[in-house]
């Protein structure tokens, strides 16, 4: 092991979660390495020094802002809990639509392509409904267990990322 | 004060799906300062995360029905609070944020150390130092790019494990693991300016 692989294997020494075998390469390396001590014992020092970052506290009259916004917004809900349902419902299905859509006119961003390929191949239900529109235009609305699924796969999306690609 | 049954996740929640507003103050009332630390932490300046709270309690009252349990409440609302975050900002002016490549140890081609490594740990536990240090950790944070930043705020500042981190984040456990270790050697290193710096004068 050289410094620099050492260095990579940091986070796993500290965490406990380090292989047998790499654990003797590391301390024999680290036995007769100075920098590598003291970058060990620095690096240390830095995770409890993160660690210790509180969050920001909310002042107070924000707090009295947001509470009153908050319960009016839930007021609102209660009394047009059935159009906002409604309108729920048609977003999950146009984002459905829009995810097939782009899966079938090769738009989809590289990232979700992967992940939505890997979906496909291991859910039975969604990789039958994909092949039986064999590329073509998709059906609409498409069958609700599908629906389901692919509503579910874009809440796992990585966040930051819009599914399509331009 | 909410009543003590709505202290319950699934309480909560059948209680939110009927629109109750004793479930809304319940939950405002739990959630509403870890939300806004979170939505600081990404947005990092007050209007901003003000606006992103009120989204996040908009869209958790109203994906409430949607909501299936495969994770944890709080977990489902963290991801919500820093896609809200994630996409306010891409609607912003980008925010200057240092390469942290600059900030990577470097080596020879054999692997390494290219430049002395001092330790400094003693010196950190100077009792004076904690706040200026707090503050100094604080302003490096806010110079990393959001990729490396929700990382670490959710795993440092929230004390989230690194599968909860993935899970909210949508990236492998590995990946989670790998930004992590790159944000924290980005702190070593400014640590490390910082008190060299404060030595020679
Ligand atoms: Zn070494």
């Amino acid at each position: 092991m050289n410094c620099k692989e050492l260095v990579y294997l940091l986070e796993d020494y500290l965490e406990g979660t380090m292989e047998e075998h790499l654990m003797r390469d590391f301390s024999a390396h680290i036995e007769k390495c100075e920098p590598c001590k003291n970058f060990l014992k620095t690096y240390d020092t830095t995770r409890i020094l993160c660690r210790k970052m509180k969050p920001e506290e909310i002042p107070a009259e924000v707090r009295t802002r947001l509470k009153e916004f908050v319960m009016e917004k839930g007021r609102e809900y209660r009394k047009d809990i059935e159009k906002y349902r409604e309108r729920a419902v048609c977003e999950r299905r146009e984002q459905v639509a829009a995810l097939i859509g782009a899966y079938v006119s090769h738009r989809l961003s590289p990232n979700t392509s992967a992940l939505f390929e890997a979906h496909r191949d291991r859910c039975p239900k969604c990789g039958a409904f994909l092949r039986s529109i064999n590329g073509g235009e998709a059906p609409s609305p498409v069958p609700l267990e599908v629906e389901e699924h692919l509503a579910e796969f874009l809440e796992t999306l990585p966040l930051g990322e819009s599914p399509a690609s331009g | 004060m909410a009543s003590e049954r709505l202290l319950d996740d699934n309480v909560l929640l059948e209680e939110l799906r009927v629109g109750n507003p004793e479930a809304v103050e319940a939950l405002f009332d739990r959630f509403h300062g870890k939300i806004y630390g979170l939505a600081m932490s990404i947005v990092k300046n007050e209007s901003d995360a003000e606006e992103a709270v009120q989204d996040v309690f908009m869209t958790v009252v109203r994906k409430a029905h949607t909501f299936k349990g495969n994770s944890a409440l709080y977990s489902w609302i963290y991801r919500i609070c820093v896609n809200t975050c994630l996409m306010r900002l891409r609607g912003k002016r980008r925010h200057e944020t240092v390469s942290i490549e600059e900030f990577m140890p470097m080596f020879t081609e054999d692997g390494m150390h290219a430049s002395p490594i001092d330790d400094w740990s003693k010196e950190v536990e100077r009792k004076a130092l904690d706040k200026e240090l707090g503050r100094m950790i604080r302003k490096s944070t806010e110079n990393l790019s959001e990729k490396y930043r929700v990382v670490f705020v959710l795993s440092d500042v929230e004390g989230l494990s690194n599968e909860e981190t993935a899970k909210i984040l949508g990236l492998t456990v590995p990946a989670v693991k790998s930004r992590l270790h790159r944000a924290r050697l980005y702190m070593r290193e400014q640590l490390s300016r910082y008190l060299s710096e404060g030595k020679s004068h």
